[in-house]
C-alpha cells in the first residue's frame, strides 16, 4: 500500500495506530470555538455505537490560527459514565494535521480519504466542524450502513428551516435527479458515510487542483457515487444547525464553485445521465422526528434588488445563453413590485438547463458565465420566500417536488441542445 | 554634332548604363517579392494547422477572446487571425528586403530608419491590442462582481473600468513609440489621479449621508444582511 503524502511525524503515527475499522473525518478552519462539541460528539457515538471497532478520528485542518488543532487534541470525554451504562471497548485514536494542496474542504477530504487508505478502514464518515446539533447517533447513522448493509455511500437527510439550503434546493437537488435518476436530498449536505472502497476510489480520480478542492467536493462525491454505481442510501440525522455562517464567505464564489462542479460532472458522466430518463427513491436509514428550528433572517428586497440590477447591467450577457423568451420575461419580471414576484419552475429550470449549455458549448469565459447566474439565483431565491412565506415544512418540501419534476419534464430540452 | 551627341545621346546612354544596372536588381527585387509571398502562404497554412490543432480556438472560445474579437467586428478565428498577421508580416518583411535590392540611396535610407523604428511599433501595436483585450476581459470581471454586490452603478463601474485599462494600455503604447514620452505619462498621471480625487471629494462631501446611513446599516443594526445558509 502506498503511504499518504504526510509527514514523517504523522507516517509514524498511522503506522502506529496500524489497521482500523472506522475512519471520522473532520475537515476545520479556525473552528475551536464549535468542533471540541463534534470531537466528543464522534467519541461518544464510537463508544456507544461501535465499543469493538478500532477507530481513528482524522481532524484535517487548513492552518487555523486559533487553536483548533488543539482543541481537538485537548477533547476527550474522560467520564464515560455520564452518557453510558457500561464502557468496554477499542481505544480511540485522535490525528490532527495540516492538509496540503489548494485551500479548502476538498483538500482537507483528501487528507482524511489518504489517512483512510492507509489505515485500511473499513467504513468512513465525514463531519463538519461547525455542527452544533451532531449527536452521537450521526455516527451510528452514517456508518452502520456501510459496515452492516453493505452500502457504499450514505446522504443525510436533515430537518432544515424551509428557507435553508437553498442552493440545494433551487439547483443541486433538481438537477442531479433529474439527471442521474437517484433522489438523494441533500447531495451536498456535508455529512457523509462511506466505504473504505469507495475512498480509495476518489483518490483514483485527478481533480484535486479544481474547484472539488474547495466547496466543489460534496457534489463530486454525490455524483461519483452514484455515477459509478456504487449502493446509496440515505440517513436521517435530524435538524442540521451550526455556527453562524463565516460573514467573508462570499455567496458569487459558493455558487461558481457548486454550480461549476455540478456542471463539469455532466461533462464526464454524460453518457450515464443522458440515458436515464426518471427518478427513483434510494433507501432511508433512521427514525423521523419533529424539530424545533431556529428562525432564520431574511433580506427578500436585497434580493430582488440585485435580480434588477442583474437584469439591467448583464441582460446582453445572459442573452448568449438564454432564448429571447426568457431575457424578455426577466426583464418584465424585474419591473413588478415585490409582492407579485415570481420566477416560476418551468422559467427556472430552463434558465439552468440553458447556463448549463453555454458552460458545454463554451459560449464564454466559463468563471464570467457561472459568476453571472448569482443575480438569477437571488432572484428564484427570493420568489421561492415570497411563495412559501405562510407555508409549513411539509408544504414547502411539495413546493420542492413540484420543481424537481419540472426538471425531469425538460430534461429533453437539455438532451436535444446538448448533442 | 558634339552639342547633340551631349544633349541627347549622352543622357540616352547613360539612362541606358543606370537601366543596365538597375534591371538587374529589379529583377531580383521581384523574384524575391514573389519568394516571400510564396514563402508566407506556406508559413501561413502550416501555423494554421499547428493552432489548429493545439485547439487555440478552443480556448479562445473559453477564456472569452473569441467574443472580445468579435465585438471588434473580427470575425475569423483566431488560428486564422494569427497566421494571416504571420503571413502580412512575412510579406512585410520580403518587401523590404526586395526594396533593400534595388540599391536606391534615398530608399536604403528610409528603409534603415524604418528598421531602427518598427520594433517599437510593433511593441507598440501588441500592447494596444492586449490592452483592449485585458479591458474587456477585466470591465466584464468587475461588472459581473459589482452587480453580484447589489451595487447600482455596476454599468458605470464596468465601463470606467475598461476604460482605465485602455487608457494605461494606450500610454504605454505611446511611451513605446516615443511620443511625447513625459507629457504622456505626466497627462495620465493628472486625469488619473484627478478622477480619483474627484471620486473622493464627491463620496465625502456629496454623498457622505449616503455613506453614513449605508455604515451605519450594515454595521450597527446589521439589519441588511440575511443568514441564509444557501448550501
Amino acid at each position: 500500500m502506498q503511504a499518504p503524502q504526510v509527514n514523517n511525524e504523522l507516517y509514524a503515527k498511522i503506522k502506529t495506530i496500524g489497521n482500523t475499522d472506522i475512519v471520522v473525518g473532520i475537515p476545520s478552519y479556525n473552528n475551536a470555538r464549535t468542533i471540541g462539541h463534534v470531537v466528543r460528539a464522534v467519541q461518544a457515538g464510537i463508544a456507544k455505537y461501535f465499543p469493538d471497532k478500532k477507530a481513528v478520528l482524522v481532524n484535517s485542518d487548513g492552518g487555523s490560527t486559533d487553536g483548533t488543532m488543539d482543541v481537538v487534541q485537548g477533547t476527550a470525554i474522560d467520564d464515560f459514565s455520564s452518557i453510558l451504562v457500561s464502557h468496554k471497548g477499542e481505544p480511540f485514536f485522535k490525528i490532527a494535521t495540516p492538509y496540503h494542496g489548494i485551500p479548502g474542504k476538498g483538500s482537507a477530504f483528501k487528507t482524511i480519504f489518504e489517512i483512510a487508505e492507509y489505515l485500511d478502514a473499513k467504513a468512513c464518515a465525514v463531519v463538519d466542524s461547525d455542527l452544533r446539533s451532531i449527536t452521537p447517533e450521526w455516527i451510528e447513522l452514517l456508518i452502520k450502513p456501510v459496515l452492516y448493509n453493505d452500502f457504499d455511500y450514505v446522504a443525510p437527510l436533515y430537518q432544515r428551516h424551509k428557507y435553508d439550503g437553498t442552493i440545494t434546493n433551487s439547483i443541486v437537488y433538481p438537477l442531479t435527479r433529474a439527471l442521474y435518476g437517484k433522489r438523494v436530498r441533500q447531495p451536498i449536505g456535508g455529512d457523509f458515510g462511506f466505504s473504505g472502497k469507495l475512498s480509495r476510489f476518489f483518490l483514483t480520480k485527478d481533480v484535486w487542483k479544481t474547484d472539488v478542492a474547495r466547496y466543489g467536493i460534496d457534489i463530486w462525491m454525490t455524483v461519483t457515487a452514484i455515477a459509478n454505481h456504487f449502493r446509496i442510501c440515505q440517513s436521517y440525522l435530524g435538524a442540521k444547525i451550526h455556527d453562524p455562517k463565516d460573514p467573508s464567505t462570499d455567496l458569487s464564489s459558493m455558487l461558481y464553485q457548486v454550480v461549476g462542479s455540478t456542471f463539469d460532472l455532466m461533462e464526464e458522466y454524460q453518457q450515464i445521465w443522458k440515458g436515464i430518463e426518471k427518478s427513483e427513491t434510494v433507501p432511508v436509514f433512521g427514525f423521523f422526528y419533529d424539530v424545533g428550528l431556529e428562525p432564520v433572517n431574511v433580506n427578500v428586497e436585497r434580493m430582488t434588488e440585485t435580480f434588477r440590477i442583474g437584469v439591467k447591467e448583464l441582460g446582453g450577457l445572459w442573452a448568449n445563453a438564454l432564448t429571447e423568451s426568457i431575457t424578455h420575461f426577466l426583464g418584465e419580471l424585474s419591473t413588478r413590485p415585490i409582492d407579485d414576484f415570481r420566477l416560476p419552475d418551468d422559467v427556472w429550470t430552463e434558465i439552468v438547463y440553458r447556463f448549463a449549455l453555454a458552460a458545454h458549448k463554451k459560449m464564454m469565459n466559463r468563471e464570467h458565465l457561472l459568476k453571472s447566474i448569482t443575480p438569477l439565483y437571488l432572484g428564484r431565491t427570493a420568489s421561492f420566500i415570497i411563495e412559501n412565506r405562510e407555508s409549513n415544512g411539509q408544504e414547502v418540501e411539495e413546493s420542492i417536488e413540484r420543481l424537481c419534476l419540472t426538471f425531469e419534464t425538460l430534461k429533453g430540452d437539455l438532451l436535444r441542445g446538448w448533442a | 554634332m558634339n552639342i547633340i551627341e551631349r544633349i541627347f545621346i549622352e543622357p540616352f546612354q547613360k539612362c541606358y548604363e543606370n537601366m543596365l544596372v538597375f534591371l538587374p536588381n529589379l529583377l531580383t527585387s521581384i523574384i524575391i517579392l514573389i519568394v516571400g509571398i510564396v514563402f508566407a502562404y506556406f508559413l501561413k497554412m502550416v501555423i494554421s494547422r499547428i493552432l489548429k490543432a493545439v485547439k487555440i480556438d478552443r480556448f479562445a472560445e473559453r477564456s472569452g477572446l473569441f467574443e472580445v474579437l468579435l465585438r471588434g467586428g473580427v470575425k475569423e478565428s483566431l488560428s486564422t487571425l494569427i497566421s494571416k498577421i504571420i503571413e502580412w508580416l512575412i510579406i512585410f518583411t520580403f518587401i523590404i528586403i526586395a526594396m533593400q535590392t534595388l540599391k536606391i540611396p534615398t530608399v536604403e535610407h528610409l528603409l534603415e530608419k524604418l528598421f531602427m523604428y518598427l520594433p517599437n511599433i510593433l511593441v507598440a501595436a501588441f500592447i494596444l491590442v492586449l490592452g483592449y483585450l485585458l479591458s474587456s476581459f477585466f470591465a466584464r470581471a468587475i461588472l459581473i462582481a459589482s452587480v453580484n454586490a447589489g451595487i447600482k452603478c455596476s454599468g458605470l463601474i464596468g465601463k470606467f473600468t475598461r476604460l482605465a485599462v485602455f487608457v494605461l494600455a494606450a500610454t504605454m503604447a505611446l511611451e513605446q513609440l516615443g511620443v511625447g514620452k513625459d507629457t504622456v505619462v505626466v497627462a495620465f498621471t493628472i486625469i488619473f489621479g484627478g478622477l480619483v480625487l474627484a471620486a473622493a471629494i464627491a463620496v465625502g462631501l456629496g454623498g457622505k449621508d449616503i455613506a453614513r446611513e449605508y455604515l451605519e446599516k450594515r454595521i450597527k443594526d446589521g439589519k441588511d444582511k440575511d443568514d441564509i445558509d444557501y448550501v
